[in-house]
């Protein structure tokens, strides 16, 4: 996994363009993941190391922690008698700051909410139907 | 693996999952979006020529064209899972509303903040635990609904209480 982190602006491009990706196929799956990232060593080595003493050792960092998020799809391979084709994995990561891990929320649900058209839309016609019947036994019976 | 109940639920146990190991428990989330297996659509096909072949009814026709195309329509879901691989614990969620993804990222948000090891509170985490406060009352109100004739008694008793302590 020797790939670098994306900046969280270019990680929400490549977002995306797999929620876009996964919505042209018509099926297949998004998996997202966040994780503390404890062991960043770009810039400092951090203090977070294990204490023999205290079992609740990492409950209480000094400094606050950035966020690895990851996201990526599956690969699948070509099959014949299908409409399946060649997909490489596409996998990506971004590391959250602290300070900007609210504002980076709200545009990730934004982006998820764009990207996960394939799910039920609140559905108001039934109720509608619902009401419709109600009243159409309503004036049967009067 | 149990998938909780409600997703209010889910963030109430993950944030404790995460206060009591933050660096060793992950949350992952998948959308995936299913197409009809070809079983599936076999059945249809022979339902809907059952259903051509029978005399039409008359009572109630239009009701069951939009159940038959809803099964023929890709599935889609949207699984939360929090897991500690040190324990072993996982807590999951599901959902195929597109309602619930806003609160849902949301709430996976305020996780992040634990695992950031940022202090909780900040003005928006008022209306979360109020929401959690209102919902699980809820719940416990159907289960002595239930139960039977309790939850009057308790209910005023309550009352009585905030009555008395605000004298």
């Amino acid at each position: 996994m020797g790939r670098e982190h994306l900046t969280n602006d270019e990680f929400f491009a490549q977002l995306n363009n797999l929620f876009e990706y996964n919505r042209d196929k018509g099926h297949g799956s998004v998996y997202l993941s966040q994780k503390r990232l404890a062991f960043d060593t770009r810039s400092q080595p951090q203090t977070l190391t294990k204490v023999a003493d205290d079992p609740l050792w990492d409950t209480h960092p000094e400094n606050p922690l950035p966020i690895l998020i990851r996201a990526h799809n599956n690969k699948s391979s070509k099959r014949n008698g299908t409409d399946r084709g060649d997909v490489d994995k596409i996998s990506l990561s971004t590391a959250v700051q602290p300070d900007q891990l609210d504002a980076f929320f709200v545009q990730y649900a934004e982006a998820c909410k764009a990207g996960m058209s394939g799910l039920k839309k609140r559905d108001r016609r039934g109720k509608k139907d619902k009401k419709k019947r109600k009243k159409g036994a309503a004036e049967t019976k009067g | 693996m149990p998938y909780l109940e409600t997703s209010a639920e889910w963030y109430e146990q993950s944030s404790l999952l995460l206060k009591a190991r933050p660096t060793t428990t992950h949350i992952t989330s998948k959308y995936t979006v299913l197409k009809p297996n070809a079983r599936k659509i076999k059945k249809n096909t022979k339902y809907l020529e059952k259903r051509a072949a029978r005399p039409a009814d008359s009572s109630r026709p239009t009701s069951e064209a939009p159940a038959v195309d809803s099964a023929l329509e890709p599935k889609a879901t949207f699984v939360l899972k929090t897991y500690d691989p040190a324990s072993g614990t996982c807590l999951q969620y599901q959902t195929t509303k597109a309602a619930e993804v806003g609160r849902l990222i949301g709430s996976l948000g305020r996780l992040g903040r634990h695992q950031a090891a940022l202090p909780e509170g900040m003005e928006d985490l008022g209306a979360p635990a109020e929401a959690a406060a209102v919902s699980t009352p809820k719940v416990k109100v159907e289960e002595d609904v239930k139960m039977g004739g309790v939850p009057a008694e308790s209910k005023a008793g309550g009352g009585k209480k905030k009555k008395k302590g605000k004298k």
